[in-house]
């Protein structure tokens, strides 16, 4: 693994007595999509604030590529591109003053620069509009522009699907893998939405209440998912009691009206339904199914995800 | 990392790009060009052909009642006798002192930098807490510039706006007497008595300059409270609004307070420095001219360290 980009050291945040944000240490690789999840309140967007400055820290340190954000903030920043929540630009400017604006913060972004973002993010047709005219869309994409101008290393992004359409955060994601893939960006996205994340990160970090809980890669997540198999019958209470001698009582849940679901594997089926066909219990169905991403993420968190 | 003076560009993007900018120079320069006018109409109804005859007129009357008068004390007939003075001397070097010239025109249009500062105040409660009111303060704030830097930035770029406007002002007034008068009245001496009892010649543009610089150390104060007021209001509307109150109702409430001693102390009493002039009486007899600069000092440096503390420090949580 190379260089992290990131790294957090016993990062906290004390409002009044309470640690919004608590002693949050890990490093975040390079070249990688990685997301904050967790339940809202839990202190994503605190975490991303401390980052990149907009918050102070209470305790501890973050480093960008080992740049101290606390003691050497504008260095820190040189190699930070930034989108918080919905990104709000002068609106009586227009689309590309407001990109000189932000480009006159960094040294050596040219004007050919400027333009060769426009077109990236296809702003060409409109750039020279008042941002005011601007969709929301149109409003996201300047955003992203004004976060590349100055090809940072570490893009990042704090609920960036806020307030978009379907149509809006597809095209959001769009932009992200061309960047990650064109631009060699790391990324840091944090949001509340499962579904989103899912399609957008290598690697997630789950924060609940402050504090970490796992980091895990959604690949290896996938891979290593659970299965269980739901059994539908017409004498749930007989299918139980059967079942329940022929494999571990605990694995063992009804999770519906004449439903039961047993931890177990695909192979698993065929032994289960001749030992009811067997004992003459009606069977309606039986299937297989992978436990799905949100779920494990349920179980990871007591069941606070929102999804 | 951002250099300042790429920052201050930015800081004046926003002022100017704004069509609510150009509206207030073109009220200021209108202002002016009003003030003008009336001046000129209202000079224009009195007949100057015989200022001659009444200024001799005059002189005989004031000598007169010298004469006769016996409850007059000392002041009033040196008052008295200084008048004459003046007016032989008028007579003397034929200069009409009813006659305006373009420094008159100068000279009014220094009384309406209430106007500018006005303005600037404006403009200047405006700088920080617009940004919070647009939400752009989180891209603004999360750049290779520090606070203090961005700050400094947006006081500059806010003190640049006064001084355009000043010298706006006193551009468009030199031009509307230039136009009105002709600019032949340039070298025209301005008229004083000394202690001494001799008469002294200044020129008019130190007297000018003179009433701009005490107009100039009051917008000094007012701007840079506003900025102060603009730091700690999220709302652009509130920072304007606060700031336009204190200083419309500051002069009066100290002049209303000028009774108690404390009052000393407040800004608005020791803002008007021409309280100190020859002629003016300071608004409480313990006041002298050091007190009041000491004083205004003062709360510069605590406005400036105030405004810094609440945007530096603060957390952008919104």
């Amino acid at each position: 693994m190379s260089d992290p980009v990131l790294q957090l050291r016993n990062l906290t945040k004390t409002v009044g007595r309470r640690n919004i944000v608590d002693d949050l240490t890990f490093d975040i690789p390079a070249g990688e999509v990685f997301g904050f999840l967790g339940p809202n309140g839990a202190g994503k967007t605190t975490t991303i604030r401390m980052i990149v400055g907009l918050i102070s820290m209470s305790r501890g340190e973050a480093l960008i590529k080992g740049v101290s954000v606390r003691h050497h903030f504008e260095l820190a920043m040189t190699h930070v591109g930034a989108i918080v929540e919905n990104p709000e630009m002068y609106k009586f400017l227009t689309g590309y003053q407001n990109l000189v604006h932000f480009a006159r913060r960094h040294e050596g972004v040219t004007k050919t620069r400027i333009d060769e973002v426009v077109a990236l993010l296809g702003l060409q047709n409109r750039i020279h509009e008042k941002v005011k005219r601007y969709s929301l869309g149109m409003r996201q994409r300047l955003g992203v522009a004004q976060a590349i101008l100055h090809r940072p290393s570490l893009l990042i992004l704090d609920e960036p699907t806020n307030g978009l359409d379907p149509a809006g955060i597809r095209e959001l994601r769009d932009y992200l893998r061309k960047l990650t893939k064109e631009e060699g960006i790391s990324v840091i996205v944090s949001s509340h939405l499962l579904s989103e994340m899912e399609l957008m990160c290598d690697r997630v970090a789950i924060i609940q209440a402050g504090k970490l809980v796992d980091i895990r890669s959604l690949q290896e997540t996938r891979d290593s998912a659970q299965s269980k198999i739901v059994i539908e019958t017409g004498d749930l209470p007989a299918a139980q009691r059967l079942l329940a001698s022929a494999f571990d009582p605990s694995l063992l849940t009804i999770s519906g009206i004449g439903q039961l679901e047993l931890a177990a594997d695909k192979s698993a089926v065929p032994h289960i339904a001749r030992l009811l066909v067997s004992a003459e219990i009606d069977v309606l169905g039986i299937h297989a199914v992978q436990k799905s991403l949100e779920e494990q993420f349920l179980e990871i968190t007591g069941g606070e995800m929102v999804v | 990392m951002s250099s300042l003076g790429k920052l201050i560009r930015n800081e004046n993007m926003k002022i100017y790009r704004r069509p609510r900018t150009w509206l207030m120079i073109a009220f200021l320069v209108l202002a002016i060009g009003l003030m003008s006018g009336l001046m000129k109409w209202d000079a224009g109804s009195d007949d100057h052909a015989d200022w001659q005859q009444r200024l001799s007129q005059q002189n005989a009357q004031l000598q007169q009642e010298l004469q006769d008068n016996e409850k007059l004390d000392a002041d009033e007939k040196t008052d008295i006798g200084n008048r004459i003075k003046l007016n032989a001397y008028y007579l003397d070097h034929d200069i009409d002192p009813n006659e305006l010239s373009l420094w008159n025109y100068v000279n009014t249009s220094a009384s309406l930098t209430i106007l500018v500062t006005i303005l600037t105040v404006i403009i200047a409660a405006d700088m920080i807490a617009a940004e919070f009111s647009w939400g752009t303060i989180k891209l603004l704030l999360v750049g290779p510039a520090s606070r203090s830097k961005i700050m400094l930035s947006k006081y500059i770029a806010t003190m640049g706006f006064a001084l355009l406007l000043l010298l706006l002002s006193f551009a468009a007034a030199f031009g509307a007497g230039g136009i009105l008068e002709g600019f032949g009245g340039l070298s025209r001496p301005e008229l004083t008595i000394a202690a001494n009892g001799a008469i002294r010649e200044s020129s008019m543009i130190a007297d000018a300059l003179q009433k701009y610089g005490f107009a100039v150390i009051s917008l000094l104060m007012y701007v840079t409270m506003a900025f102060m007021i603009s730091a700690a209001f999220r709302s652009s509307s509130m920072a304007i609004a606060f700031s336009l109150l204190f200083m419309l109702i500051g002069n009066s409430l100290s002049a209303l307070l000028s009774g108690y001693g404390w009052v000393k102390y407040l800004l608005f009493s020791n803002i008007d420095l021409t309280q100190y002039l020859a002629g003016a009486s300071p608004l409480r007899p313990d006041m002298t001219l050091s007190f009041s600069i000491l004083m205004l000092a003062a709360y510069y440096v605590v406005f400036q360290f105030v405004a810094w503390l609440l945007f530096t420090k603060r957390d952008v949580a919104a």
